[in-house]
């Protein structure tokens, strides 16, 4: 039986939490997930079965049959071998058309979104121009490519021209071991290839490629009579040179694309013709080609063109040409034109709400098969998905106008149904959002989706319209673009559209984990716990701090280090990006890039620098017990600490209990929060604003976690917050740790909204009471609570709705939970793919449920 | 000699193709596995050496 939540006293009633669907009382709490999913169509039902998921767990993928493919490193190898001697930028687009020439294509039955990024549908392709580390991985796995021989001389021969080799000649052997032990700082992009991209799909639904090409052309054409201006003139007239290569490379990689798509159309028609033997399908197929011969070399004409259309831009731009994590579009505004066309005045591809739901349902469908050839590393710290697939909807138009649409329900309504862990979906949250959207989204929510996340509405457009004034080029978003963001990956805004989008991760993304440097702040900078070696600058013996401010300034020498020196190693990474990763491809769908002849990668209109701190609050904690029980009370000395601290806690747990019991963050505690506050306005926001990037903009803090929280509290000692070593961190940038709020949800927010200053975007995770959430009072209690988190000027929510008796049961009988979903930290997992280790973190956290006091607080109207 | 032209999984590229070469094809073979029926596409030419997948066109659909 379903657990209900017990009457309350409210406002002088007796409120009562009955299910809102009765019929909930019939399923019991441990298998309620099971119950939720309802496909809208057969079609999705039977593409859901049989989903070709490429989820890993503890790095290792779980269904056996996937695997790295060899074609893609095979075909730009080839290209790169026989374009020696052209421009660097062409040799680019070159390789990229040898792969879309060569490469063999996929369409699998049911599907009518086609195209993948690998030889077969288990295969996902490798990335050696971009990290050898990352390929040589996989050479010593289950999944290595076939011919391994081939692959192995293939990633022998990138070696040298790799971005590793050429940004590791600037840093010392000292700083590169420090980083490569991925515990203070994450390993240089220039080494492990993850990265992050905003692709302008706007320019290839509205222009088509055919017009992006004579764009490129007339460029050409103009740049090659400037040159013959007489009398000659160099500083003018050589500028032209490395234009006329960009607009050309963007010609050949979009002829190559427009190609690859008609393969597609070919392949479609094909199988229409000679293999399929359903008449209605048959039918289907040869629609499918008929929209492939047409998308994206013309402009979308309907709500089929579009997803098609969107579909292979993202294939190109995140595993094609590149590798790059994210989902990062604004979905429904993207979409809205064409959901107009097709479902509203039904002019072109005519169809029902209900059929562009299903296309949703199929699109998340593509995105669950969807491989990433990242390191094992990479795989570790994404436990129970695939890869971060994050896409937004909600928000404002300019004059913060309602942008919520049919399209956006559309998105949340295929989400629900269909249930899948990718890709997850942000809202931006604002008061004039209509309040149907806002019941979907309470939907997706309260069944235990963990998304949508919600960002704040206003917060994210007015940092848009901030670091637009840092703009090198003064060309950077206006009034009216900064309304239309979406997040880059899980957590920082991004603007959008037709140009200034972000290209490479040096922008932004990256992380640096305050816990470990707090660990090691309390040994001279020495790491005795992990690498035994020194992690950082030298600050001083910690025993002999006299003062709580020499504590702070010990840790605050150890974090600017720590940052400035990751930041470094991504704009250096960005310098070589420009000149040897370039993106022809990319270049030529963004309007800046078009105009100006400059790569994308290399072109920067819109700074949008960020960083992420994770585990900040185990850091936080530490310093507010170190203060309370060392500096304040003087109930123990540093000596003591030091001494507890290298013994794991072993021999002092009335001492542990102490420092445990200390005050915690998300209680609105006074005296934890002041220090928290400044500890996050100060340090760690207020340091890295001090950084100036590529872009020419501040470098601000994105508060996250993602999986990092385990891997890095793994290989973090014991903490002074009570903390034992290898213990997880905090599950999010700016969430309490897990089980130490123990004042309620309100108390948490009221904390939360304490830190203001410096900060680009901070992730907080809850975890709700599924009785009164799944209750009649379930949508008015969160609607209430959202309000009020809007009105506190809080950046970021995200909310587990999961019984601890259900994470039990699958825990025991994994095979039976395959629906069950969780929230692990930015993104959404698979409980039961999820390492147990990881699953005892979400279990650990503490469930919030809604007294009399909280409800008053929010002045919920039950 | 066989040759690709003679398989009933080549498929000629059409003349009004963007990427038409004379005895350019495309090989597309039916594959099965336990979560279904899918098909691939591999460029190919007409003198190109039979693969394991190689029918005769006889045999064709």
């Amino acid at each position: 039986m379903t657990t209900v939540a017990g009457s309350i006293k409210y406002r002088g009633n007796v409120i009562e939490f009955p299910l809102e669907n009765p019929q909930e009382n019939d399923v019991a709490d441990e298998m309620l997930h099971e119950n939720l999913a309802r496909p809208t169509t057969e079609r999705t039902k039977r593409l859901k079965a049989r989903c070709r998921w490429k989820h890993a767990s503890a790095g290792e993928f779980i269904d056996s049959e996937v695997r790295a493919g060899i074609e893609r490193m095979r075909f730009i190898t080839e290209a790169h071998k026989a374009s020696e001697g052209q421009p660097e930028v062409i040799r680019r687009a070159l390789g990229l058309a040898n792969i879309l020439n060569k490469s063999t294509l996929v369409l699998q039955q049911d599907e009518f979104i086609i195209g993948y990024h690998a030889e077969d549908p288990e295969m996902f392709p490798l990335y050696p121009e971009l990290s050898y580390m990352a390929v040589q991985d996989y050479l010593m796995s289950d999944y290595s490519p076939q011919p391994k021989e081939e692959a192995d001389a293939i990633n022998q021969y990138w070696k040298r021209f790799s971005m590793q080799s050429k940004g590791e000649r600037y840093f010392s052997k000292e700083d590169l071991t420090r980083m490569y032990q991925v515990s203070t700082m994450e390993a240089p992009g220039f080494a492990t290839g993850y990265n992050s991209i905003t692709p302008p799909y706007e320019t290839i639904l509205e222009d088509g490629l055919l017009k992006r090409i004579e764009m490129a052309k007339t460029k050409i054409e103009h740049a090659q009579k400037e040159m013959e201006n007489i009398p000659w003139n160099a500083t003018e007239g050589l500028e032209w040179i490395s234009k006329i290569d960009v607009w050309k490379a963007m010609v050949i990689a979009d002829e190559a694309v427009i190609n690859w798509a008609r393969r597609h159309a070919r392949l479609a028609k094909i199988v229409a013709e000679h293999f399929e033997s359903d008449p209605a399908r048959r039918e289907e197929l040869l629609e499918i080609s008929d929209i492939s011969h047409r998308v994206p070399a013309e402009p979308c004409k309907g709500l089929k063109d579009a997803f098609q259309a969107k579909w292979y831009t993202y294939l190109l731009c995140h595993a094609i040409d590149r590798y790059a994590s994210g989902y990062a579009h604004k979905e429904d505004e993207l979409l809205e034109p064409y959901y107009n066309i097709s479902v509203k005045e039904k002019s072109f591809q005519p169809m029902t709400h209900k059929d562009a739901v299903e296309m949703v349902e199929m699109e998340r469908l593509k995105i669950s098969e969807h491989g990433a050839g990242k390191s094992r590393a990479y795989r570790e710290i994404f436990p129970g998905s695939n890869d971060l697939f994050i896409l937004t909807v909600g928000g404002t138009k300019p004059g913060y106008v309602d942008a919520c649409s049919d399209m956006t329900d559309a998105i949340l309504e295929g989400a629900r149904n269909i249930r899948t862990t990718e890709p997850s979906i942000v809202f931006r949250w604002h008061p004039t959002g209509r309040i149907q959207t806002k019941r979907l989204v309470f939907e997706c929510i309260r069944d235990g989706l963990g998304y949508p996340s919600i960002k704040h509405d206003v917060i994210g457009t007015e940092q848009m319209k901030y670091y637009s004034q840092f703009s090198k080029n003064k060309n950077g978003a206006t009034a009216d673009e900064a309304h239309y963001w979406a997040l880059v990956l899980c957590m920082s805004p991004g603007v959008c559209g037709r140009r200034k989008t972000q290209k490479t991760r040096s922008e932004g993304g990256g992380s640096i984990f305050p816990a470990k440097m707090m660990e090691i702040t309390l040994a001279d900078g020495f790491d005795w716990s992990y690498s035994a070696m020194q992690l950082g600058p030298h600050t001083g013996d910690p025993t002999q701090f006299k003062t709580f401010d020499q504590v702070w300034e010990a840790f605050r020498t150890q974090y600017k280090y720590a940052v400035s020196t990751v930041i470094r190693a991504k704009d250096v990474c960005r310098y070589f990006e420009g000149k040897f990763l370039q993106m022809p491809f990319v270049s030529s769908i963004d309007d800046g890039a078009m105009e100006l002849g400059i790569d994308a990668v290399e072109l920067s209109e819109q700074p949008n620098g960020w960083h992420n701190p994770i585990t900040t609050i185990v850091a936080a904690n530490s310093l507010v017990a170190i203060k309370k029980l060392i500096y304040d009370e003087q109930k123990y000395t540093m000596q003591q600490l030091v001494t507890a601290l290298r013994a794991n806690w072993e021999g002092y747990e009335a001492m542990r209990l102490d420092f445990l019991n200390a005050p915690k963050w998300g209680n609105d505690d006074e005296y934890a929060d002041n220090i928290i506050k400044d500890f996050y306005e100060d340090i760690i926001g207020g340091e890295m604003s001090k950084i100036t990037n590529y872009s020419g903009g501040p470098v601000k803090p994105v508060g996250q976690a993602v999986g990092l929280y385990m891997e890095v509290g793994s290989r973090t000692g014991p903490t002074p917050d009570g903390r034992f070593g290898g213990d997880a961190g905090d599950d999010g940038g700016i969430s309490p740790y897990m089980g130490t709020d123990k004042k309620g949800p309100t108390a948490v927010l009221r904390s939360v909204a304490k830190v203001q200053k410096n900060q680009k975007a901070n992730l907080l995770n809850q975890r709700l009471s599924v009785p009164i959430m799944r209750s009649v009072h379930g949508f008015d209690i969160w609607k209430s609570y959202m309000d009020a988190w809007e009105q506190l000027n809080i950046d970021h929510v995200q909310f587990n709705v999961v019984s601890t008796a259900e994470m039990r049961a699958a825990q025991k009988e994994p095979e039976k939970h395959q629906d069950l979903i969780v929230r692990v930290s930015g993104f959404s997992a698979r409980f039961v793919d999820i390492p147990t280790f990881g699953q005892n973190t979400i279990i650990a956290r503490n469930e919030q449920t809604f007294g009399a006091e909280d409800l008053e607080y929010l002045n919920t109207q039950l | 000699m066989a040759t690709c032209k003679e398989c009933t999984y080549f498929f000629p590229v059409p003349e009004n193709a963007d990427d038409f070469e004379s005895g350019k094809g495309d090989c597309v073979t039916e594959k099965e596995d336990a979560k279904g029926k899918y098909w691939l596409s591999k460029p190919t030419t007409n003198t190109s050496s039979p693969c394991p997948s190689y029918k005769l066109c006889s045999n064709k659909i």
